[in-house]
């Protein structure tokens, strides 16, 4: 009963955002939203190949804030990963999901940057201090630990 | 249901995101702080709050740790709460620290928009209360 009077006060952005992430999934990446609560997503991004997270299954959770579109969506890694860019409870440090939000952008782009980021870590802007300073002192190193718990925590979950 | 729709729920990770910034920020006079117990915990189950005892009560200028678990169901059900700190005080069971929902009614008609600050606060509240302000308390610096 209140997921149907959930869904009918969804704003149609939302639903028709959600019908495409649904119907046309965009590749290696699934978002689906919770039965309980419209706004919030359960995501799944594979890991890009030649990256270290390559063979990863990495899963993430998504809200919309009341505010959405015109606040960015909220979201966050539940898969340890080992990245620059995202500390240990999973946040994300990307800036269009901070002062680069734009309405004009939406769940899918915000998902596929993520994705993007899993290719190209940027140490030079970190949100995991320690990890950032490993890739930049001996990156085969820091991409072998990478490498490691993808092995370790995004496979076979 | 309101004409104006259902109100939009912010999902338990995403509160305990917001409440932890907003713990670590600090908050108003800094008496009543918290934190979280293990910062690789994903699921942010287990805080650690502080009171500073209220003037003109025998709490006064003690410090009270206080220790919150939030399960998977918060905030939709409330935390556990449990002094770390020995305290007598009407809402808390004297063998084992823990904040009685039965005496403390903030617990018992709990709401969602509830936070970990508000329970602080009013905990700290009650300590100045006069069914409190006056109990004899137990050594500084005692745990449960």
């Amino acid at each position: 009963m209140s997921g149907t009077t959930a869904n009918s006060n969804l704003p149609r952005r939302i639903i028709k955002e959600t019908q495409r992430l649904l119907s046309e999934p965009a590749p290696g990446i699934s978002a689906s939203p919770s039965e309980e609560n419209l706004r919030y997503f359960n995501v799944m991004i594979l890991g890009p190949t030649q990256s270290p997270y390559e063979g990863g299954v990495f899963k993430l959770e998504l809200f919309l804030p009341e505010e959405y579109p015109m606040a960015a969506p909220k979201v966050r890694f539940l898969t340890k990963i080992y990245h620059p860019n995202i500390d240990k409870l999973g946040r994300i440090c990307l800036d269009i999901l901070k002062d680069k939000w734009s309405p004009a952008l939406q769940i899918r782009t915000v998902l596929l940057s993520i994705q993007a980021l899993l290719s190209a870590p940027n140490p030079d802007d970190p949100l995991a201090e320690n990890i950032a300073k490993h890739w930049k002192t001996d990156e085969a190193q820091a991409v072998a630990t990478a490498r490691e718990w993808t092995r370790l925590y995004a496979t076979g979950a | 249901m309101t004409s104006s729709g259902s109100p939009v729920i912010v999902p338990r990770n995403f509160r305990l995101l917001e409440e932890l910034e907003r713990g670590e920020k600090g908050i108003g006079d800094g008496t009543v702080s918290y934190g979280m117990d293990d910062g690789e915990d994903v699921f942010m189950r287990s805080w650690t709050g502080t009171i500073i005892g209220p003037n003109n009560s025998v709490h006064e200028g003690r410090i009270y740790t206080v220790k919150l678990f939030c399960d998977k169901d918060y905030p939709d059900r409330p935390p556990s709460v449990r002094f770390h700190s020995r305290i007598n005080m009407t809402s808390v069971n004297q063998e084992t620290g823990v904040v009685d929902p039965r005496h403390f009614s903030m617990l018992a008609q709990w709401r969602r928009e509830y936070t970990m600050e508000n329970i602080l606060t009013e905990l700290k509240r009650e300590m100045a209360a006069p069914s409190n302000r006056k109990l004899q308390q137990p050594p500084e610096g005692s745990i449960f």
